[in-house]
């Protein structure tokens, strides 16, 4: 290793003249700057932590064989492989700054199982694992790596932003990757150095980026690269693809400029709110009008009920508009999906895992209207109170895309019936790492003892799930969301305003008379 | 007309009404700030009814106090000097009747509320693995080795955690809070084992009963069709559950409520 007195980290570190302790020392002087009470960490401690705390993710080894590694998508990280995501030392060194160390275990890592143990783990106890996980890597002899330089941070403006986005898709720099709108829709299978699938980031979803989406973050994946990962050091002299300093800051900034988006679930938005138009409903997913319904997003969970289970799940979210007219209501759903899935489709299936599968999704809606609390078990009904599944296939080399509808009774008790009988319709496109998905149908049917009857003014429970056919997602493998509510908002109508008018008269009315009143009295 | 009273430094009617918005802060402050547990509106309107009420009544608890709170709104009406002023208010106070009607007939956005028990009561006795369990009697089998044996102890923790890690991480999380990788995108939410309301108020049997029957086999009061619990019965063995509760309970460092200490 070279030696850590360097001028372009981020901070200087001194270096103390003892032999054993160096490391210990060094790492502390770093941390030293939020932490002064912490005392050098003990790796006999730290692995009584480890032992209790990350073990059973981690494995006894530490090398990521818990219990549930294969049920984990991200895979628990094998420490033995001395490979960490987060690191602010320069691409060339191994070992990672304790402070990066210390970050991952503290903040967790968004978008994995892997929580934030800052609540329940001191200072001290998170200064005595890093050593414990040093010497798992064989790290515990080795120096401080030098800290990457950042040179001068290029403050975010619309002109940095703009040489980002170019130097981004220039030559597919990025874009060969990340995709040409940053979802991370790839274009060639990647894997880890464990032969694990790995997915580029969707650049647009700032809650999955495992550091955060701050320019200095991203500075630093970008110049380090990922470990362990094909994501590549851009700051490599042997790299074609190298960039300068000044270079990095702008894809940075245009990086964190992809992450601003509306599609962030507010948990307090359980309620889709259809608006009533005057004219035909739209009936394809890119039709203009569909800005002017109100997108509500909630998260899509795999589905751990019922058998077969589903862990590793790829969507996860899913944005939903919703408009109708007298007869006919149309759901707009959209949710980004890396791959576009068609069995027999050459290019599909070198992307996809294996047993490729349709993309699909689906809506879920109560046949009745529930009557008081009591609703459908919200995984596909249950015997007294069926639902109706509402589908959409993305298609097969040998198959259309298409609707389908069906009863469901329960998990595994799924009756199909003909789509046309009910009117059901859709839709789809994919474009860029995103699906957007039409589904319509006539408000009332001609059946009303096996299809909803959509009511304006009611709140109406309504349920989703997608499936990724790259991903393994079939049958009962997929992701689904929770019941929220559907609402046909009626126009208000006149009723308010008479009413306020006749409030207006009335209080006036009562005025008049007892000012009136008051007068005759006085004058009586 | 005009009696000669004494005039209070604040006019009475005015100090009614910062009483009543006092009160009315007060509430706002304790529930929406402090605690932050709005109360809803509809329970607000009947608490601020009862607060205005009492308001009045103490406020004209003799007949000269009655008439000092209402002489302002009197002198209104019938001082003729006061003239513009009562016209203005004649309009204002129709004008806000008609906007609260107004706002009050706009159709509601807000979802039904959803009321649900969090720890239901159990049934006497439920029927689990194909048998018969009396819930008021029934033991953790290895509880009594935390005293007998606690190496063996230990290993079936031990068991008992790589349960949990494989089976229930997902949605109550590694470190046992309910918050998981996936609760934030379920309703109810997982509950919080650390919590000193959950699992510490519970004896053993009530959480294999939980465990074992999963959301669907609730009572009614407590919502099964929402609970994302599954029938661990259908995953899991009978011992594997047992040992999955002294995971929960070694680890939080909670103890199970039981007969004995009642």
């Amino acid at each position: 290793m070279i030696n850590s007195l360097n001028q372009s980290g981020m901070k200087p570190s001194v270096r103390p003249h003892h032999s054993r302790l160096l490391p210990i020392l060094l790492s502390m002087m770093v941390l030293c700057v939020g932490v002064a009470e912490a005392q050098p960490g003990d790796a006999e401690r730290g692995e009584r932590i480890y032992a209790a705390r990350c073990m059973l993710c981690h494995g006894e080894e530490g090398d990521g064989m818990g219990a549930a590694a294969e049920r984990l998508n991200p895979p628990p990280r094998d420490f033995t492989m001395a490979q960490y995501k987060i690191r602010t030392t320069t691409f060339e060194e191994i070992v990672p700054a304790d402070e990066d160390l210390q970050r991952m275990i503290h903040d967790g890592m968004p978008g994995s199982a892997m929580p934030g143990w800052g609540d329940v783990l001191s200072e001290q106890e998170i200064q005595d694992l890093i050593v414990y996980l040093k010497t798992l890597a064989g790290l515990e002899e080795e120096e401080d790596g030098n800290l990457i330089d950042y040179g001068t941070q290029v403050a975010v403006s619309a002109e940095s932003i703009e040489k980002g986005r170019v130097i981004f898709h220039d030559g597919d720099r990025c874009s060969e990757c990340h995709g040409q709108d940053g979802k991370g829709d790839a274009v060639k299978k990647l894997k880890d150095d464990s032969g694990y699938r790995t997915w580029p980031r969707n650049l647009t979803k700032p809650w999955t980026y495992r550091g955060s989406n701050d320019p200095r973050d991203i500075f630093a994946r970008i110049t380090t690269g990922i470990a362990g990962t094909q994501m590549p050091s851009f700051d490599d002299p042997a790299s074609a693809k190298r960039l300068s300093i000044e270079q990095r800051w702008h894809v940075a900034n245009y990086v964190n400029s992809l992450a601003k988006t509306d599609k962030v679930v507010r948990p307090e938005n359980t309620v889709i709110r259809a608006l009533r138009l005057v004219d035909q409903v739209p009936t394809t997913p890119d039709d203009p009008r569909w800005q002017r319904a109100l997108p509500t997003t909630f998260f899509l969970v795999p589905q751990l009920i019922a058998e077969q289970r589903f862990f590793t799940p790829s969507n996860d979210t899913i944005t939903v508009r919703a408009v109708y007219n007298e007869v006919e209501i149309a759901f707009h759903l959209e949710w980004d999906d890396r791959t576009q899935s068609r069995p027999g489709d050459e290019t599909a299936e070198k992307i996809a895992g294996p047993g490729i599968s349709e993309d699909a999704v689906a809506i879920q809606l109560p046949i009745q209207l529930p009557a008081g609390p009591e609703k459908p078990y919200f995984l596909r009904g249950d015997p007294s109170h069926p639902v109706n599944l509402w589908s959409w296939r993305g298609g097969a080399s040998d198959r259309a895309p298409g609707v389908s509808l069906a009863t469901a009774r329960g998990p595994t008790n799924t009756t199909e019936r003909d789509p046309a009988a009910a009117g059901l319709k859709g839709a789809g496109s994919y474009r860029d790492g995103t699906w957007r998905v039409v589904l319509r149908r006539p408000l009332v049917t001609t059946d009303p003892g096996q299809d909803l009857q959509f009511v304006e003014g009611e709140f109406i429970p309504v349920a989703f799930s997608a499936w990724d056919g790259s991903n393994g997602e079939q049958g009962s493998a997929h992701t689904l969301t929770t019941w929220y509510w559907l609402l046909l908002r009626p126009p208000p109508g006149n009723k308010p305003w008479l009413f306020a008018t006749l409030a207006f008269v009335l209080v006036l009315l009562v005025e008049l008379w007892w000012a009136h009143r008051a007068q005759t009295r006085r004058y009586t | 007309m005009s009696t000669a009273v004494q005039k209070p430094v604040i006019p009475r009617l005015l100090q009614a009404a910062l009483v009543i918005a006092g009160i009315y802060a007060g509430f706002w402050l304790i529930f929406d700030l402090i605690l932050a547990q709005p109360i809803p509106q509809s329970l607000m309107v009947m608490y601020m009814f009862f607060v205005v009420s009492g308001v009045f009544m103490v406020f004209t608890f003799t007949e000269e106090s009655a008439r000092q709170l209402i002489a302002p709104i009197r002198a209104l009406v019938e001082d003729q000097t006061k003239k513009t002023l009562r016209n203005v208010v004649f309009i204002v106070v129709p004008a806000l009747a008609a906007v609260a009607v107004f706002f009050q007939l706009q159709p509601s956005d807000e979802a039904p509320l959803e009321l649900r028990s969090i720890h239901p009561a159990p049934p006497s006795s439920v029927k689990i693995f194909g048998k018969r369990y009396d819930l008021m009697s029934l033991e953790n089998p290895y509880r009594h080795l935390e005293k007998d044996d606690p190496e063996q102890f230990q290993e079936l923790v031990a068991v008992g955690g790589e349960v949990y890690i494989r089976n229930c991480q997902y949605c109550h999380g590694d470190k046992l809070d309910g918050k998981g990788p996936y609760a934030q995108g379920l309703n109810p939410v997982p509950l919080n084992f650390q919590d000193i309301g959950t699992i510490a108020q519970l004896q053993e049997s009530f959480l294999f009963w939980r465990i074992a029957t999963g959301g669907p086999g609730l009572p009614k009061e407590a919502t099964p069709w929402i609970s994302s619990m599954p029938i661990w019965q259908e995953f899991l063995s009978e011992e594997e559950i047992w040992q999955v509760i002294l995971y929960l309970y070694d680890y939080t460092g909670h103890r199970p409520r039981s007969w004995e200490h009642e």
